[in-house]
């Protein structure tokens, strides 16, 4: 296992809503899933998460909900809206834009130049 | 944005649960990080240490998350705000000063605004009120009705012209006859105001189409709470009205008196029952004999007021009807809003209130100022303290900030207590009547335009003299804090302007109030053209009881040849109105000759129909000629008594008697019998107007006002008119009972509203002018207190410590109050339209303004030149 990477600016609130993509979960839930759908991969500052989520949530990308836990305790549970699952759609195709377009770039010889 | 909003609204006004909210979730992060960490081995003790130390500081993770819920400027102002309500505890006077100059200010520009908003703000409460006009022909407001049945017929500019008219009835609704007011109005008169009734039904056109075969009646609310308790069932009942039973066919809305601001209508009758309600018909006449009704319309949909004037213009001009003198000028049709008569009294009130809200912006300026210098002098003070708070790191913003929302704080609390004040003002107000019998009202009720006022007022006054110490902050680099009792030269500059524009505020509303206060103690003292000591009056209709013309002309003569056996009665007459009673007529006359040099439209002027022995009752002087006798009457040829006016202006001779003059251009000649004294006729601030006084005997009209003189009080002689005209015909009632001097009295009141509002405004400014004089005085002296002391101890006489001090203070004085005298003088133009013979050119004006600004600065610097005067060197050495 590598030393986790450190996150890159602006790609914590697309992971965020990617975590929170796959079903509704609490705030330290969204800190599991992100280590465990990156395989660990971000070490995430959990200082900066609350802001984040609160900053999503302001901004209609996330709903927030209070549940009960399996420990019979009360818990937020945050959950997709409408416009966080067109977001989380627009940033992935970015993203992925963004990935190819670099891949090429590094992958380039000097020849092809 | 609907979400930010939202989630901000909850957070700000569920603030608690906000709160606990975040705790509770950053409490169950570190719970479960804990739980975590000790499945992975940790001991308890060292998975809180490490679960806390992995989230980093709590507080500051809440405060990143309220900023990113848009808490921060809210919260920081919230701090702000409790900042400075414990910095104005610590300084009670100063709250307190601060809180009652702005609450007065605010309160009187409040109640002022109100008055403006009723007059010329407030909307007609009927449907579309922007669309209705009034109709004045060359402006005059009232006109005959079948002219008035000409336009609605004929113009295409209107979807509806609607006419009415005041009028005054007995209605039989108790023991005996009761005075009241009400309209006769069109049968399309609720249907073109859109107005809904609240029970039943209005009349309609239906209701308005045989001369007195339709006796319904509609009620205003007021009329059918107060007198039938809210009775549901009123519909198809009886009221009695000018001894004819009327049918209540519905009770109009609340709130609604129709299109006249000032008048309170009892109930409406259609116009076609007029002949029944005055005992004569107007319904016919056409450019003859009196004209009452006044027509307001509703604009049609993209017509424009210009377009209906022209159009209802072109209908009176060609009108076949129009008697040959009326042409021209006289079918010069202009619109104006309606609410006031159409125009008539417009003007004059808003020139009246736009007088006194100046005035009172003047005195809030006044007070802005004030503040501002007070507020400067604190910042000054405050040095020290706001260089800490600068040096731990405040930015000059926030610091800046801090001092806004410490005015601003002032300035509302201040405007909340000056709108309580006006609330209760106000209330006062539309409480109070004009005058018993009258049925004129203000509703000066606030509502939100008003409350929008005071809001506006308070904020843009601490915006105001909150900007001045906040710049002063701003502008200051000085983060070395420097110890107090070391003065630095203050700044001074900034204060030392506002002194003079102050004191120039100042003294401009003392001199507008002196003015004022002379001139109404003049005009209570002006002669009149009657004497009105010793006269009692009592004012009827003899339509109330359906007297027809031969007998009310028997009526007439009957009551006084009563009246004048009653002991004590020492002459009676009556009128069918009376001077200064708000009840004018005009007439327009024409030359004898066409080559006299008279106005091409025939001369206007007041009249009245006045019985034998009316002057002499009045008191009124007969310069020349002969009062009438019961011999001029319509059977003889026609005679006319003017006044001074008439004969100089009009009949262009001193002599009079013996002069003609016609009705109309080919009508029978009127000769001059008589030549009386000039009087006040419409307002006691008019100028001279010409006035014409038939014979009552001569025409038959119906309204009469009986004047008595006699030689007890007026009241017993008020008391003898009512027995006498009971014992003639119950049926009569009277209204406006009492002595001449009461039923006069609301002729002054604008005068006495400008004179109570202007004083009170001058000792406003007087007050303010004092405490701000007195705040520059005292620092000045504070600042230098032990150079004085050292002065003093080295023998420095009286003059030489304190010309450097208060010299300067008294040379602003003196610039201020000369620039406010110039305003006050330029603005006695202004006063002089409201009070009578009002003159800043009265050198006890000129004294008494100069006298009271010399008071106010002694009394500011008094203080203060005793204490620099009695300063102790030694104290101030220990000081250091």
């Amino acid at each position: 296992m590598t030393e986790p990477a450190e996150l890159m600016r602006g790609t914590l609130d697309l992971l965020i809503l990617k975590a929170v993509s796959l079903g509704p979960v609490h705030g330290y839930g969204v800190l599991l899933r992100i280590e465990q759908i990156s395989g660990g991969a971000f070490a995430i500052e959990q200082g900066s998460l609350y802001p984040a989520l609160y900053k999503l949530e302001f901004t209609g990308m996330l709903a927030a909900e209070w549940g009960t836990s399996d420990s019979n305790r009360r818990a937020k549970y945050y959950q997709l809206t409408a416009a966080g699952r067109k977001r989380l759609r627009e940033e992935t195709t970015g993203w992925r834009r963004v990935v190819a377009a670099m891949a090429a770039a590094l992958s380039a010889r000097a020849e092809e130049a | 944005m609907f979400s930010r909003t939202r989630h901000l609204w909850r957070a700000l006004f569920h603030r608690g649960q906000w709160e606990r909210n975040l705790d509770d979730e950053l409490q169950w992060h570190l719970d479960n990080r804990v739980e975590d960490l000790i499945r992975r081995g940790q001991t308890p003790e060292e998975a809180e240490r490490t679960a806390r130390i992995e989230l980093g500081s709590r507080e500051s993770q809440k405060e990143r998350c309220r900023e990113v819920h848009g808490l921060r400027w809210p919260d920081e102002i919230k701090q702000d705000l409790l900042y400075a309500a414990r910095l104005l505890r610590r300084s009670p006077g100063f709250t307190a000063v601060a809180i009652l100059s702005l609450a007065l200010g605010i309160g009187a520009n409040t109640v002022v605004f109100s008055a403006l908003n009723v007059l010329l703000l407030r909307p007609l409460p009927v449907a579309s009120p922007g669309e209705l006009r009034f109709v004045e022909r060359d402006g005059f407001p009232v006109h005959h009705f079948a002219r008035y049945v000409e336009m609605r017929d004929r113009n295409k500019t209107f979807s509806g012209l609607i006419a009415y008219e005041f009028v005054a009835l007995a209605i039989e609704d108790g023991a005996s006859p009761r005075y009241a007011q009400a309209y006769l109005a069109t049968g399309n008169y609720f249907d073109v105001l859109g107005v809904r009734p609240q029970l039943g039904r209005f009349f309609g056109p239906e209701d308005d189409l045989k001369a007195g075969a339709h006796p319904v009646a509609v009620l205003s609310d007021t009329y059918w709470r107060s007198r039938f308790a809210a009775d549901p069932q009123i519909v198809g009942k009886t009221v009695r009205v000018n001894s004819l039973p009327y049918t209540v066919v519905g009770v109009a809305p609340a709130g609604f008196y129709g299109t006249e601001l000032f008048y309170r209508p009892e109930m409406w009758i259609p116009m076609r029952m007029q002949p029944q309600v005055e005992g004569i018909s107007l319904l016919e006449t056409y450019d003859r004999g009196p004209s009452r009704i006044m027509i307001v319309g509703r604009l049609r949909p993209g017509v424009t007021p210009r377009q209906a004037e022209a159009d209802l213009g072109s209908i009176s001009a060609a009108s076949p009807l129009g008697a040959p003198e009326f042409q021209g000028d006289w079918n010069r049709i202009n619109l104006t809003p309606p609410g006031l008569i159409g125009d008539q009294f417009r003007r004059p009130a808003e020139a009246f209130a736009s007088g006194v809200m100046v005035l009172s912006a003047m005195v809030l300026l006044a007070a802005c100022a004030n503040l501002a210098s007070l507020l400067a002098a604190r910042t000054l003070d405050r040095s020290h303290e706001l260089a800490i708070r600068s040096s731990i790191g405040a930015g000059r913003g926030r610091i800046a900030r801090q001092l806004l929302s410490e005015s601003l704080l002032i300035s509302l609390l201040g405007g909340a207590a000056g709108y309580i004040l006006a609330f209760f003002l106000l209330r006062a107000l539309s409480a109070w009547r004009v005058a018993a019998g009258v049925a004129v009202q203000i509703d000066g009720r606030p509502d939100w335009r008003v409350m929008a006022f005071a809001a506006a007022a308070a904020l843009l006054t601490g915006i105001l003299f909150g900007v001045a110490p906040a710049r002063q902050a701003w502008a200051s680099r000085n983060t070395r804090g420097d110890l107090p009792g070391r003065a630095t030269r203050p700044r001074w500059r900034f204060r030392e302007a506002l002194l003079p524009v102050q004191i120039a505020l100042c003294c401009a509303v003392l001199t507008a109030s002196l003015v004022s206060f002379r001139g109404l103690s003049r005009s209570f003292r002006t002669h009149l053209g009657f004497d009105p000591r010793g006269l009692a009056v009592a004012s009827t209709n003899l339509a109330f009881a359906r007297y027809d013309p031969e007998n009310g002309r028997v009526f007439q003569r009957r009551v006084l040849d009563e009246l004048s056996r009653v002991p004590g009665v020492e002459a009676a007459a009556y009128a069918n109105a009376l001077p200064l009673s708000a009840a004018n007529s005009m007439w327009v006359l024409f030359p004898e000759n066409a080559t006299d040099s008279w106005p091409a439209k025939g001369a206007l002027a007041n009249t009245y129909r006045v019985s034998p022995g009316y002057f002499r009752t009045m008191g009124t002087r007969l310069i020349r000629g002969r009062e009438f006798t019961w011999r001029d009457s319509a059977w003889t040829r026609e005679t006319a008594i003017v006044n001074e006016t008439f004969a100089r202006t009009i009949l262009h001779s001193r002599e009079a008697i013996g002069r003609h003059f016609r009705y109309s251009r080919r009508g029978p000649l009127v000769e001059v019998i008589g030549l009386v004294e000039d009087g006040k006729y419409v307002a006691p601030a008019e100028k001279a107007l010409p006035v014409v006084f038939w014979p009552a005997n001569q025409e038959y009209e119906s309204a009469m006002t009986l004047v008595v003189r006699s030689s007890g009080t007026e009241q017993a002689a008020a008391m003898r008119i009512r027995e006498v005209v009971a014992g003639l015909d119950p049926r009569l009632p009277l209204f406006n009972v009492g002595s001449l001097r009461d039923t006069i009295d609301f002729q002054f009141l604008p005068a006495r509203i400008a004179t109570v509002a202007l004083s009170a405004f001058g000792l406003l400014a007087a007050m303010l002018a004092v405490t701000g004089i007195y705040g520059l005085a005292h620092h000045a002296v504070s600042g230098q207190i032990r150079d004085i002391g050292i002065r003093v101890a080295l023998g420095a006489s009286p003059w030489q410590v304190l010309h450097p001090l208060l010299g300067r203070t008294l040379m602003l004085l003196a610039l201020g109050s000369c620039a406010g005298l110039a305003l006050g003088l330029a603005a006695d133009r202004a006063i002089s339209s409201v009070v009578y013979q009002a003159s800043a050119r009265d050198p006890v004006v000129l004294a008494g303004a100069a006298l009271g600004m010399v008071l106010i600065g002694f009394a500011a610097t008094w203080a203060p030149a005793r204490r620099a005067l009695s300063a102790d060197p030694l104290i101030a050495l220990r000081h250091e």
